[in-house]
């Protein structure tokens, strides 16, 4: 086993790693920005090293100082978490030439399904079905625009080497492909330091189902089932679950083997996610492969109660899996809220601030996996991505019942955030039922501005804050605070007596 | 005692009194009798009869942000103009267009002099990995521009200066 891991991500995944590290007794290596240096992952680490500046390109995204902090501090392995260079091949294959285990999958797998134009031939050789769309990635615009009219409107620009919805376009008419283009390959350009792009058709309204799978380095290889992750918003998922109310178990075993089937042709090892997207009809086609940890591999470890993480480090340390397919069954039903620092009733505007206070919900069955604590700033320059919170109980209802309840009881003050929002999508009767796909949020909740308050509500906050601005000027015995404060009349510790803040 | 707060942009004003039981706090019509604890530097209980609400209140700047019943309320000073800028994309007042968040600004898009239609792309900021669009609130001439490429911009910072068309503009979204 490792005997150091150097976790090169930040905030939420970073403090998971840092965790499961913890438990495996194995000492951890955060790294961080100029904008991070009190962020909650370098607290938790066992050791943490600067990387440089605050943008991406400069810290997180720069392999060479990623490698030198390995090097400084004698890591044996690192952990790329999701996103910044979790899929990127030369990062692994740099790594393996200098004799620093990555905890992911082989260099070739990774550069095979990271490139998504490769991988969609790869995966229609190995007869996995995928969805219509361009086989190579030009430079020119007219074939793109040749490709498009081919395909017929509308269609999507992806980022061949991305996800996460970075580089994601839908563009319905034309006129609007070249701006398109040029947004998708700036965003790509900026989120994975390549800008090259490609198009499908879009298929309008899918369901996203995706399936986790573990392969090791002798050759095993299975799956953990699926997760539903069609409520999304700009093409980044919001809400997911295990199971997925659309699968019977037949689609379910057939999806499965194909998973199995794709990961083995694309020669994958350690854990890997195959997205499908789910037509009306329950026909599936490939959508790429997800070579890293995702976001939402938590409703998979509640419903299965394997840790992904500790698998992941097992495997890339050389231990067999040690389990097969049969050993493995759902139980219950598992729903993550994702929370984001953005307005939702501005369009999802990113949100960065200062966080004034926060207390998590918690409760049986609630797991929440955050990387922000009271009196951060959450930075302008990373994903808006704060925490999930993250429910287990028998059955969907009694889970969305539990979800609701938590997401009731989360507090946060200072930024806007996705929860208002969580809470009316998990209360709304569609979803209740299972009616889900990728245009939900649109189909349901365009335009959607948080329900007022009510009257008594409003009332009673108010009366906190005035509490509190009389205990201020109580307990500064002067000059009243500026702005909001008592209007005319006697002052606040003439009428209050020994009623102070903290007294009785 | 009287107390004035701007909550989401509209003056309120409540009268506090002490009573035997703890605070009588009316807001026009609308009375309330709370018993009240402070918790801790920041947190209070309100009792309202048998009904216990717990209420964080954080003061930031000139603001006080209260968390009632999982719910946020900002309360500003009065005479602080509300906040927030406009919509999504059209922050401002129709000539001056705003950041609507803090952010790098990526592109500009139109230069000065140039005549713009509404929700016409004029600045895209980037914040948190994301472009946002910033859109003309209204057709118009663009009288200054005031943001560059790669600077670092904070909310409500005004980006382009807008001559809106004749009188016959249209209405702002806002």
């Amino acid at each position: 086993m490792f005997g150091k891991i150097l976790i090169a991500n930040r905030g939420e995944i970073a403090v998971r790693i840092v965790k499961a590290c913890r438990e495996m007794g194995i000492p951890s290596v955060a790294v961080f920005s100029e904008a991070d240096r009190t962020a909650l992952h370098v607290q938790l680490a066992d050791e943490a090293v600067l990387l440089g500046p605050a943008p991406a390109a400069e810290s997180y995204l720069d392999m060479d100082r990623v490698v030198e902090a390995v090097r400084r501090t004698g890591a044996e392995a690192v952990h790329p978490g999701y996103g910044f260079l979790s899929e990127n091949a030369d990062f692994a294959r740099r790594l393996e030439r200098e004799g620093i285990a990555f905890i992911g999958p082989n260099a070739d797998a990774l550069e095979l399904v990271g490139d998504k134009v490769r991988a969609r031939r790869t995966m229609e050789a190995a007869g996995v079905p995928i969805i219509p769309g361009m086989k190579t990635a030009p430079k020119d615009f007219a074939e793109f625009e040749a490709a498009a009219a081919g395909l017929g409107y509308p269609v999507i620009v992806k980022a061949s080497a991305g996800g996460g919805g970075k580089g994601m376009r839908v563009v319905r008419e034309p006129g609007a492909l070249a701006a398109a283009l040029e947004a998708g390959r700036r965003e790509a350009k900026s989120a994975f330091g390549d800008e090259t792009v490609y198009l499908e058709r879009y298929l309008d309204a899918p369901r996203h189902v995706e399936f986790q799978v573990l392969a090791d380095k002798h050759g095993a290889v299975v799956h953990l089932f699926e997760r539903e992750c069609s409520i999304q918003r700009r093409h980044q998922k919001i809400v997911e679950e295990s199971p997925s109310p659309a699968l019977d178990p037949a689609l379910r075993a057939a999806m499965g083997e194909t998973a199995v089937r794709a990961m083995k042709a694309a020669g994958y090892d350690n854990a890997g996610t195959v997205e499908f997207l789910l037509d009306a009809d329950l026909r599936f086609y490939f959508l790429e492969v997800n070579a890293r940890l995702q976001v939402e591999h938590p409703v998979t470890e509640l419903v299965t109660g394997v840790d992904l993480v500790r698998q992941q480090i097992r495997i890339a340390a050389g231990e067999p899996l040690g389990f097969g397919q049969a050993s493995l069954a759902q139980r219950g039903h598992a729903l993550e809220c994702r929370v984001y620092a953005e307005d939702p009733a501005r369009g999802f505007l990113p949100s960065p601030g200062r966080i004034l206070h926060f207390q998590e919900p918690r409760g049986p069955g609630v797991r929440h996996d955050g990387g922000i604590y009271a009196g951060w700033d959450v930075p302008i320059h990373y994903d808006p991505i704060l925490a999930k919170l993250i429910v287990w109980a028998e059955d969907r209802g009694r889970a969305c019942d539990r979800m609701l309840a938590a997401l009731g009881d989360y507090a946060l003050l200072g930024v806007r955030t996705t929860v208002p929002f969580l809470r009316d999508v998990i209360a709304h009767p569609a979803f209740r039922e299972g009616r889900l796909d990728t245009g939900f949020i649109g189909k349901y909740f365009e335009g959607w501005s948080e329900p007022p308050a009510g009257a008594e509500a409003e009332l009673l906050a108010l009366a906190a804050a005035a509490y509190a601005d009389m205990a201020r000027l109580g307990a500064e015995g002067a000059a009243g605070a500026p702005g909001a404060g008592p209007k005319g009349g006697p002052l606040p510790w003439e009428t209050l007596g020994r009623w102070r803040l903290g007294g009785e | 005692m009287e107390f004035e707060y701007l909550l989401d942009g509209a003056p309120r004003r409540i009268r506090v009194e002490k009573t035997a039981a703890g605070l009588s706090i009316r807001d026009g019509d609308a009375v309330i009798q709370v018993e009240a604890r402070a918790l801790s530097d920041h947190e209070i209980l309100l009792m309202a009869g048998n009904r216990p609400h717990r209420a964080v209140v954080v003061r930031n700047g000139g603001r006080l942000h209260v968390l009632l019943d999982g719910r946020e309320f900002v309360l500003a000073p009065p005479g602080e103009r509300d906040g927030r800028a406009g919509e999504a994309g059209e922050g401002g007042d129709g000539k001056r267009v705003t950041a609507p968040m803090p952010g790098k600004v990526i592109k500009v898009c139109v230069v000065e002099g140039e005549r713009v239609r509404r929700n016409q792309t004029l600045v895209i900021v980037e914040a948190m990995k994301m472009e946002n669009e910033i859109k003309a609130p209204a057709d118009g001439i663009v009288t200054k521009v005031r943001a560059a490429a790669g600077e670092l911009v904070d909310s409500e910072r005004t980006l382009i200066e807008l001559e809106p068309a004749g009188a016959e503009k249209e209405a702002t979204n806002g």
